[in-house]
């Protein structure tokens, strides 16, 4: 591959670098001059965390050549603030509070630095219009609006500069003030290394194959062609396992790669350690795979159906868990409801979309402790399920938890260090895996998707009298934490409500769709949707307002709950008046509502999205203060 | 991953041509890179390796703007930034800083090129409408033995359907010949799962002006994309508007007049519902940037919605 020479200025300083043509921007900054505050995001120009000046203007890294920055002005966010200081931008995200597990900040920064730049007194709409290019996950884009508002405002001398200093505890007290985050600086200059953002001298880099099918019998495995390539230093696979393979929350039924079979589509079957990517990926398409195409099954009902498809050898019925819960006598309930309302609801899959991509960085130390970086939201737990796999004593296996861009639960699960352990040890050298977001959308593990049948009875006054509930749970192919996610799902299905009777029973169950694993409200999400969505059928159809009929049946202090725990207190009353009055509610039947409804729009309602903010803006004013 | 062997950055034409004669049948074009370099990924076109990639976005034939009386010329590796950024240019071309402010977002638009929007061929390329009102001609260039021979062809004729143009191997679009409305209004509505960094479910690009009272319509031109397998101008939806009273009748029935032109293989009446929705919006708000008082006119068009 002939090189392509580049002469570029990066943060001030002239570089001149050989570099393969094919190069994206990113990549010159990330990897040749370790400028990790630009990150991947994405790499397909959605998220914006790669943003970056040239020649002033601000770009998406990701998809820029290299070869279109010689001779070009580069400034990353490592330029903003002057040497250990931070730029006002940065210090008003500091004070503002705006960044939580940091990934999409660094991107963040600069967009409001670009914003500004463009027109430093733009307008609150103008700010949400030029932030656009950029996502964030958690923080919630009010904190960063506000940042950019707060800086703007002491860049034009409307607030003082004190502004961004730190608030004085009120009456010597931390409760009632706001207090900045400890850890913030490092988010907004994009100092912060997270999992891929790390390097390590000799450092190998990590693809993997993944299965095409969703159900299949691996008949080979032949690796000899690619492990035979230049650049390529080992490739694993279950073979590779010295101990007992295995892993996930609950069952450990998960093989660190494929073993024999693949169950779903994006299932890993081998991992390659080369000296870069190019090569690594050049050599997964040199490992030849034979494939007996098995039936799958891809519904969690049919796969409870006698005759499907087994998936595990140990679970002949699919099943991953049953949880029943009966409380009363749901049959004397129905008996005594005055109505009695019937529906099915089904929930779909939902992908957590952390802006960091899962990624590692794997070696064996001089000890021989064989180290694991990985944003976990789980370390110990893997570590323990790490030193069976790989037959080593705890205390010779260590796992470091990286800074976690983004979680929600999805980084709870050990999908990918095994992998890294093993090419670690096989090679003698460190290695990293850093996922594309394809990859990590279409392999790791989803919300559960659920088909909830619903059967509730109610007396004219809107009590509830009882309940049953069957809620089946796609696990997909392995159990990750799916029995825990339906144990939840079970014991809030009936909803915060004092009910005499219940009958609830969730299932998990193995099918070939990707796996299922934990995600914020793990599992409840899904029954209360259901639960809800009935409670306002059942004001319908009985002629009460859908508050008053959730007031009727809230449980109180007193109550005790489906799996007869007393509650001593109870805010489901008060929740319930916050959420009346702040939508202001117009009372009533759901029928009564008329064309025009007195409840929408309003003050505290966002009008429609629309863009062309900064065509009502006032031309800027030169002379307004430099943006540093 | 998209990879190459060599990348190639063309100053002048007469290099871009040297290059794609040394690599005949082996190189792809690079303006922007905003859709070569997603489409090499997984769930796409996967890892391609093209062996040469030729930049033709710092060659000065693509580049720059040429405002004359009644034309007004813009090189192919234009960015849909400068529609926001170049006053004199939004001023000449009013529709386009609408349709600039709906694409992509800040980063993107200052690398997306409108030629790359136009040869890339989407059913949903926002740039595609509101070319189209502009009637733009694209002037492409070839090199063969006879030396760089160019051609002029009407927007509307180039793109033939989804990814496909008439643009011939070895050929480069060079600019946009568009027409001057300096005393038109525009509009551009879109929608799609969100407000930034959205391809187009439908959009919709305007350009209207005024009699001399304000109170009629003048020349009015609209087209639409996403509606079918290529943006289209609404040809009777123009000729009735043309010359007609500024109100709500008029407006309401123009609206109505031509959903069938709606071809899109999913979500058709909705796109329908959408289209009527946009007519409505984008001739009220195009007649506003033109000069004419349209707010009582606006009310009772949002009632009659309602
Ligand atoms: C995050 C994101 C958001 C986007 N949002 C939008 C949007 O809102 N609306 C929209 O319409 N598009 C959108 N796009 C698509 C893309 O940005 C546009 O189509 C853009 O105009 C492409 O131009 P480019 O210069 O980047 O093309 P390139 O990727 O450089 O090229 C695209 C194709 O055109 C060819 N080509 C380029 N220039 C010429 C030329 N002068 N002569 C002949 N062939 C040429 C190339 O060979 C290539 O095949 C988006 C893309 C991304 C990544
Ligand atoms: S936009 Fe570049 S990484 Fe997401
Ligand atoms: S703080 Fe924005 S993505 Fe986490």
């Amino acid at each position: 591959m002939p090189d392509l020479s580049l002469s570029v200025t990066v943060n001030g300083r002239t570089l001149h670098r050989t570099v393969p043509p094919h190069l994206r921007l990113l990549d010159l900054l990330r990897e040749d001059l370790h400028l990790t505050g630009s990150k991947e995001g994405c790499g397909a120009g959605e998220c914006g965390t790669c943003s970056v000046f040239v020649d002033g203007v601000l770009l998406k890294s990701c998809l820029v050549p290299a070869a279109k920055v010689d001779g070009a002005d580069v400034e990353t966010v490592e330029s903003l603030g002057p040497r250990g200081a931070l730029s006002v931008v940065q210090r008003a995200f500091h004070k503002a509070g705006a960044s939580q597990c940091g990934y999409c900040i660094p991107g963040m920064v600069m967009a409001a630095t670009a914003a500004l730049r463009s027109n430093p007194r733009l307008g609150d709409e103008e700010i949400k219009e030029r932030l656009g290019g950029n996502i964030c996950r958690c923080t919630g884009y009010q904190k960063i609006f506000d940042a950019v508002a707060l800086a703007r405002d002491v860049l034009c001398g409307v607030r003082p500069a004190s502004a961004l200093d730190e608030e004085e505890l009120k009456d010597g007290s931390f409760i009632g003030t706001s207090v900045r985050r400890l850890d913030a600086p490092s988010k907004v200059t994009g100092a912060l290394r997270y999992a891929g953002d790390m390097t390590l001298p000799g450092m190998l880099h990590v693809k993997v194959l993944r299965s095409p099918h969703a159900h299949a019998v691996i008949r080979s495995l032949d690796t000899s062609e690619a492990e035979a390539m230049d650049g390529v230093a080992a490739i694993v696979t279950a073979a590779d396992v010295p101990g007992k393979d295995g892993f996930g929350v609950f069952v450990r039924d998960q093989p660190v790669m494929a073993r024999g079979k693949v169950r779903y589509v994006g299932e890993a079957i081998a991992a390659v350690a080369a000296e870069d990517l190019v090569t690594a990926t050049r050599a997964l398409a040199k490992i030849k795979v034979a494939y007996e195409i098995l039936p799958g099954v891809f519904d969690p009902d049919a796969a409870l159906m006698p005759g499907a498809p087994v998936l595990h050898d140990y679970a002949a019925d699919n099943l991953v868990k049953h949880i029943p819960i009966r409380k009363g006598d749901v049959e004397a309930g129905f008996a005594a409801a005055d109505v009695i309302i019937e529906e099915c609801f089904e929930t779909q899959q939902v992908e957590h979309a952390y802006l960091e991509p899962e990624a590692g960085l794997a070696y064996v130390d001089p000890d021989g402790v064989v180290t694991v970086h990985s944003p976990s939201q789980n370390i110990t737990h893997h570590r323990h399920m790490l030193s069976d796999i790989l037959a080593l004593p705890i205390n010779k296996v260590r796992m470091i938890m990286s800074p976690v861009g983004g979680g929600f639960g999805g980084k709870e699960d050990m999908i990918y260090q095994g992998m890294l352990a093993l090419l670690a040890m096989k090679t003698g050298q460190p290695v990293r895996l850093v996922f594309t977001r394809e990859e990590s959308v279409s392999t790791t593990a989803k919300r559960h998707s659920a088909r909830i049948s619903y059967r509730m009875g109610l007396a004219r006054d809107g009590r509830i009298t009882a309940s049953e509930i069957r809620a089946v749970y796609d696990g997909g192919a392995y159990g990750m934490s799916t029995e825990g996610v339906i144990r939840k799902g079970a014991i809030l299905a009936g909803g915060p409500y004092a009910i005499p009777n219940v009958k609830i029973d969730t299932y998990g169950v193995y099918t070939n769709n990707t796996p299922s694993g934990a995600f914020r409200s793990f599992g409840s999400l899904q029954t209360q949707f259901a639960t809800e969505s009935m409670l306002d059928m059942a004001a319908e159809r009985l002629g009460l307002d859908p508050f008053e009929l959730r007031r009727r049946n809230a449980m109180r202090a007193g109550d005790t709950t489906h799996t007869q725990q007393r509650l001593d207190s109870a805010s489901l009353l008060d929740v319930l008046a916050g959420a009346e009055g702040a939508a202001r509610w117009e009372r009533g039947a759901p029928v009564v509502r008329g064309a025009v409804r007195g409840d929408l729009a309003g003050e505290g309602t966002r009008p429609p999205c629309r863009l062309g903010a900064r065509f009502a803006a006032p031309v800027p004013e030169a002379q307004a203060e430099e943006v540093a | 991953m998209l990879t190459c062997d060599h990348y190639i950055t063309a100053r002048t034409l007469d290099a871009a041509f040297d290059a794609m004669e040394a690599f005949a049948g082996r190189y792809r074009l690079v303006a922007g890179a905003t859709d070569i370099l997603p489409w090499a990924r997984e769930g796409r076109a996967g890892d391609v390796h093209i062996e040469a990639l030729i930049d033709i976005s710092k060659i000065a034939d693509l580049n720059g703007v040429v405002i004359g009386k009644s034309r007004v010329r813009l090189g192919a590796a234009t960015p849909f930034q400068a529609f926001l950024e170049d006053r004199a240019l939004s001023a000449v071309l009013p529709n386009m800083r609408h349709c600039a402010i709906w694409f992509a977002c800040d980063q993107i638009r200052a690398s997306a090129t409108i030629g790359g929007n136009v040869a890339n061929a989407s059913p949903a390329a926002d740039g595609m409408p509101a070319l189209l009102v502009l009637n733009a001609e694209v002037e492409l260039a070839l090199r063969d033995t006879g030396g760089v021979r160019r051609r002029s062809v009407p927007l509307a004729e180039l793109v033939e359907g989804p990814s496909r143009t008439s643009i011939a191997p070895g050929e480069i679009i060079t600019s946009f010949e568009c027409d001057a409305l300096p005393t038109h209004g525009g509009a551009f509505e879109k929608v799609g799962h969100r407000r930034s960094l959205v391809i187009a479910v439908a959009c919709l690009s305007v350009a209207v002006s005024l009699d001399a009272g304000r109170k009629a319509f003048d020349d009015v031109r609209i087209a639409a994309g996403g509606i079918g397998p290529k943006a289209v101008r609404l040809a009777h939806t123009e000729a009735l508007l043309r010359g007609a009273p500024l109100d709500a009748g008029t407006i309401a029935e123009a609206a109505e007049l031509e959903l069938d032109l709606v071809q899109s293989r999913s979500r058709r009446d909705y796109r329908r519902a959408v289209l009527r929705g946009f007519l409505t919006r984008a001739l009220v708000c195009a007649a506003r940037e033109a000069g004419a008082d349209v707010d009582v006119l606006e009310q009772t068009l949002e009632a009659v919605d309602a």
